[in-house]
């Protein structure tokens, strides 16, 4: 076992005091060697949920094990796990070699050992040249990665990171994020991954937990998440484009559920045919796709992503749109649960 | 902590329009300090000149000054009473700037928590800074009466012999270090803002990473406080030099056997009791020069140490 939440609850007391629920009910299983990826809109919970993990914060209920441990109670340094800070964290006084030990350091292990462990880190992570360097004349992705060797060094059951990736430069954040896979991967430890990026969970996620004002919404793999959404905010968060969603009478109907349609799965018809027919209000080409705004009559927006190959309709004119009735999801209202 | 380098925007000559829009005094930081700047040269520039001048004189504060050349330098070489009341004040702020650092610097660690209780135990170890030296002098003297005082009594109620702080030289000048010691507020202030500038996350890294709260004050807080602590302690030094007239001349008078004649009581007796201006500004612009040099020693020291680069 990785890492157990059960039942989680917390609650921050607000300024005029009243409980702000931050953690309702959370319950969260990664197992050994899984890589967990924690993703929302800021404000959900999920930084509290890793910070309660590392023991940084006390729940008001619920309970927590590592590697089949109760560590609900322990100190932080006592839970056998590490935690990468979204701001790295990095002692600035201290060498990167200083900041690798310094766990080490901290715990009383032999000197010898620690020379050599810092030294296994450091050319696992491409640091060897720069250990004799201070924070403060490294790079954004070095400082990443001694953060990161800062963690792995004392081997422990789990890895929590925050949002690692948020101060990398956009190319950069794309290498990192398949080095940080890769590491997870080699050392077989179970990770507990916080984004707010969805792009980013759907990379990495071995199964990815969407948490939504202080609760899970759902928790699975990126393949369950992308095409059965257990929640209408599910099928508009996760995904390039959100998803459609039209209400019943966009499509005529008095009444009944939302219709889920994602835009990759829509095409163009003659205007007049297909499902529904609305104006172009703005076109998005993307190299070897378009995304159309197309707005119905009835002032409900809808996303169409059509290849660009096929001849990029005109801004201001009439289409018509068509999907395969096997592609459209429903849910019972617009931020509701699935119905079918 | 000092990733952030801010580029100070610099008017372009192209961009002259903007100047006329905008006050010149945005541009000029040292406009907007001349009027501290005339007042300074005023008031301690012009007197600074006046007594450097005095120095070299004899001035019993009527008539005219009479220029006497090195006289006053010879004297102040077999001075013996100035140089031992120098040696009062060096041991005196020995003890006393160790001691305010680390009650500032304790405090700060023990009050930078946010709470109602932090918050008025933080108002108690400023309160001392704000009450004017002579009351707070004269409180003390009280508080150190052997015969009457509080603190000899809670002493002797507990069986403790009291050091004799009226009587014993060495207890007296520990007595006054004391007194100097707990107005240390301004120091707080600023070792409290320094722990608040220390981002958080860094004592949650050092917390997972295991590390105990002596090995995370030793390892971290305290390296990273180091240059503000240092400057502390500096700026101490200067202002120990001076400090200790009021409680010296209010509590002790320089006694026992002159153990806390310090030296600006010293040159105070020179200059008002014996009238000797001429030579109490020899004595004065002495203390100057030593002030100055043992500050440009410590900033020396910092600079080799590269303390100050943390900041």
């Amino acid at each position: 076992m990785g890492i157990a939440i059960h039942g989680a609850h917390k609650a921050y007391r607000s300024r005029r005091k009243q409980p702000i629920a931050a953690l309702t009910e959370v319950d969260l299983h990664v197992a050994r060697g899984e890589l967990m990826v924690v993703v929302g809109p800021s404000g959900s919970g999920k930084s509290t949920l890793l910070r309660a993990t590392a023991g940084l914060e006390a729940l008001d209920a619920g309970r927590i094990e590592i590697g089949g441990r109760d560590v609900t109670t322990a100190a932080p340094g006592d839970r056998d796990i590490s935690l990468v800070f979204q701001d790295y964290a990095l002692f600035p006084h201290l060498t990167v070699a200083e900041n690798i030990a310094f766990g080490q350091r901290a715990r009383g292990v032999p000197k010898t050992q620690i020379t050599t462990d810092v030294a296994q880190a450091a050319t696992m992570l491409g640091l060897t040249a720069a250990l004799a360097r201070y924070p403060r004349e490294l790079s954004g992705g070095e400082r990443q990665r001694v953060a990161l060797a800062r963690a792995m060094i004392r081997r422990p059951k789990a890895f929590l990171l925050d949002e690692p990736l948020a101060s990398l430069d956009p190319d950069l954040r794309l290498r990192t994020r398949a080095e940080i896979r890769e590491l997870q991967r080699r050392l077989g430890v179970s990770m507990l991954y916080v984004t707010h990026d969805q792009t980013e969970a759907l990379a990495l996620g071995d199964r990815i937990a969407v948490v939504r004002a202080g609760r899970i919404e759902q928790v699975g793999t990126p393949d369950e998440l992308y095409s059965r959404p257990s929640t209408a905010f599910i099928a508009r968060f996760i995904g390039t484009l959100p998803m459609n969603l039209l209400p019943p009478e966009a499509l005529g109907r008095e009444n009944g559920p939302v219709t889920g349609i994602r835009p990759e799965r829509t095409h163009l018809a003659h205007a007049g045919h297909g499902h529904l027919t609305g104006r172009i209000a703005a076109v998005e080409p993307s190299g070897e796709e378009t995304v159309l705004h197309v707005v119905c009559p009835d002032t409900t927006r809808i996303l169409v992503r059509v290849p660009s190959s096929d001849g990029v309709p005109r801004p201001g004119s009439e289409t018509g749109i068509t999907w395969s009735n096997a592609d459209e999801h429903h849910f019972a209202s617009a931020e509701g649960p699935r119905t079918a | 902590m000092n990733e952030q380098h801010c580029q100070p925007t610099r008017p372009t000559p192209h961009r002259r329009w903007d100047r006329a829009r905008t006050p010149s005094l945005r541009h000029r930081p040292t406009a907007l300090a001349l009027p501290w700047l005339a007042a300074t040269a005023l008031l301690v520039g012009i007197p600074l000149i006046g007594s450097a001048w005095l120095a070299f004189t004899d001035y019993y504060g009527f008539g005219a000054p009479s220029f006497t050349g090195l006289d006053n330098w010879h004297r102040l070489a077999t001075d013996e009473t100035f140089w031992h009341s120098l040696a009062n004040s060096a041991k005196i702020a020995a003890i006393a700037i160790p001691l305010r650092t680390a009650l500032a610097i304790g405090c700060a660690l023990l009050l930078h928590r946010r709470s109602s209780m932090n918050s008025a135990a933080r108002t108690a170890v400023f309160l001392p800074s704000i009450i004017p030296d002579a009351a707070w002098a004269l409180l003390w003297l009280w508080l150190l009466n052997p015969l009457y005082g509080p603190l000899p009594l809670t002493l002797e109620a507990f069986g403790l012999p009291s050091p004799g702080w009226f009587t014993d030289p060495a207890a007296a000048q520990g007595g006054l270090a004391l007194v100097a010691s707990l107005q240390m507020g301004e120091g707080f202030l600023v070792a409290l803002a320094a722990r608040r500038l220390l981002p958080g996350s860094l004592h949650e890294a050092a917390a997972m990473e295991g590390a105990g709260r002596i090995f995370t004050f030793r390892r971290i807080t305290l390296p990273l406080m180091a240059p503000i602590l240092t400057l502390l302690a500096l700026r101490d030094v200067v202002l120990l030099l001076h400090t200790t007239f009021i409680p010296a001349l209010l509590i002790t008078a320089g006694e026992p056997h002159s153990a806390t004649l310090v030296a600006p009581l010293y040159v105070y007796r020179r200059a008002f009791l014996y009238g000797e201006l001429g030579y109490a500004s020899t004595l004065s612009i002495t203390l100057l020069i030593t002030a100055a040099a043992v500050a440009a020693a410590q900033l020396i020291v910092l600079h080799r140490t590269r303390l100050l680069e943390l900041l």
